[in-house]
């Protein structure tokens, strides 16, 4: 059995840690779940801050890279300048795509919520069958039955991909689950987000799940349920990736 | 003619490769380096190796490492060429400035200070887990680190950075 010491030793090393043994202690343990609530927050803050926007544009690179001696090269091969052109492409490129602010996919998953504030509500009203299938049919999945009332389903652009943005009517209130079949998670991940609190957890072959509520009530545990039982009930229509 | 394709298609495999990687790698580097126009220069050099040395690397799903491997030991061989003057942290910090100002959230402008301050050998590890997404096996394989290591520096990253942003540490545990 765990103790409160060791627990909060462990999460300061690995925040989204999902050993079982940890998850037990959590769960029965008040303080340890105010500590990992506000640990989780700070994780949350450190990725983006490490996400650094550099604020470059293409032109400025010049300049800078002028601060450091040049190198003297020469480019007496094909492959060599070609190399050099990928280089500066780029380094335009790069500039260009860094000079957007970065942000984790926690943090997008949560502002993309913002932009869909009716989804929320609670009711016991399906979406009608043809939309539901609609969207999801885009994606090349379907929910098995015995999932719950889907309130919502729309399919919306999100990093430049359509993706199935579902809402789920669940004992806990609704529950969004945001199918990213291109983003790519290594591990399960926690979030606490601007007042939305979940999960992203990678789905073999099919990208990731993030299945997300609303305010503080409902605990990571229950959501990770949640995640697992919405995993469970997706039927995927395409050969994994 | 055959050979001429198969010479694109790997041109063109490697660059897309480049092309997706390099933020993170500028990031990566900018952060072991602490300097935005070091942490370029390092890229730009990793690309260019990496490049020459592309047929050995064997797995494309260890790419990550691959070129994590190249920049740290690009960003060592930046020591060689240079001898740089002792750290002033408040002076990085100013240097960088803009670099480390988030308009949108003042406390993310100072967790960025906070974790400019903090040591390498805790930085560089929080770093990889972080922003890099490596396992604890993978970044102790980086380090050249045992995994209990690793968490030993990982957790004192963590506990320092917290005290450093004067965040409520009351539940946090000793060392």
């Amino acid at each position: 059995m765990i103790d409160c010491t060791r627990y909060r030793q462990a999460m300061l090393a690995q925040p989204h840690d999902a050993d079982p043994a940890l998850r037990e202690h959590r769960e029965s343990c008040r303080d340890c779940n105010l500590f990992t609530e506000r640990l989780l927050r700070f994780e949350s803050g450190l990725e983006r801050a490490l996400r650094v926007a550099l604020p470059d544009a293409a032109g400025e690179v010049v300049p800078l890279r002028a601060r450091s001696p040049p190198r003297r090269r020469s480019f007496r091969t094909g492959w060599q300048a070609w190399a050099a052109g990928v280089l500066m492409a780029l380094m335009v490129a790069g500039g260009l795509w860094l000079g957007v602010p970065g942000s984790s996919l926690a943090a997008d998953v949560a502002t993309h919520m913002q932009e869909e504030p009716q989804a929320w509500r609670r009711t016991d009203l399906p979406v009608p069958s043809a939309a539901l299938q609609s969207v999801l049919r885009d994606s090349h999945l379907r929910l098995a039955a015995g999932l719950g009332i889907v309130s919502y389903a729309n399919s919306c652009g999100f990093r430049g991909h359509k993706v199935p943005h579902l809402v789920i009517q669940t004992e806990s209130g609704p529950v969004t689950v945001m199918v990213l079949v291109h983003e790519h998670a290594r591990k399960p991940v926690q979030f606490d987000e601007q007042g939305y609190r979940g999960v992203i957890v990678p789905v073999a072959g099919h990208g990731s799940l993030a299945v997300l509520t609303q305010g503080p009530d409902t605990d990571l545990g229950t959501i990770e349920q949640i995640a697992h039982r919405v995993q469970g009930a997706i039927v995927w229509t395409q050969e994994p990736s | 003619m055959k050979d001429q394709v198969g010479g694109n298609h790997k041109r063109a495999r490697f660059q897309a490769l480049c092309q997706s990687l390099r933020p993170d790698l500028l990031r990566f580097a900018f952060w072991l380096s602490r300097d935005r126009a070091l942490a370029e220069d390092v890229v730009q050099e990793t690309m260019l190796r990496a490049w020459k040395a592309q047929d050995s690397l064997l797995d494309e799903a260890a790419v990550k490492p691959w070129f994590l491997t190249i920049i740290r030991r690009e960003y060592a061989r930046s020591f060689e060429r240079k001898r740089f003057a002792t750290v002033d942290i408040d002076e990085l910090v100013a240097q960088e400035e803009p670099m480390l100002a988030a308009a949108e959230e003042q406390n993310l402008a100072e967790l960025r200070a906070a974790l400019f301050r903090l040591p390498d050998e805790y930085r560089e590890p929080l770093v990889l887990q972080v922003l890099m997404g490596f396992s604890t096996a993978e970044i102790a394989r980086e380090l050249g680190l045992t995994g209990a290591a690793v968490l030993t520096r990982l957790f004192r990253a963590r506990k320092q950075l917290r005290v450093l942003c004067g965040e409520d540490t009351s539940l946090d545990p000793p060392e």
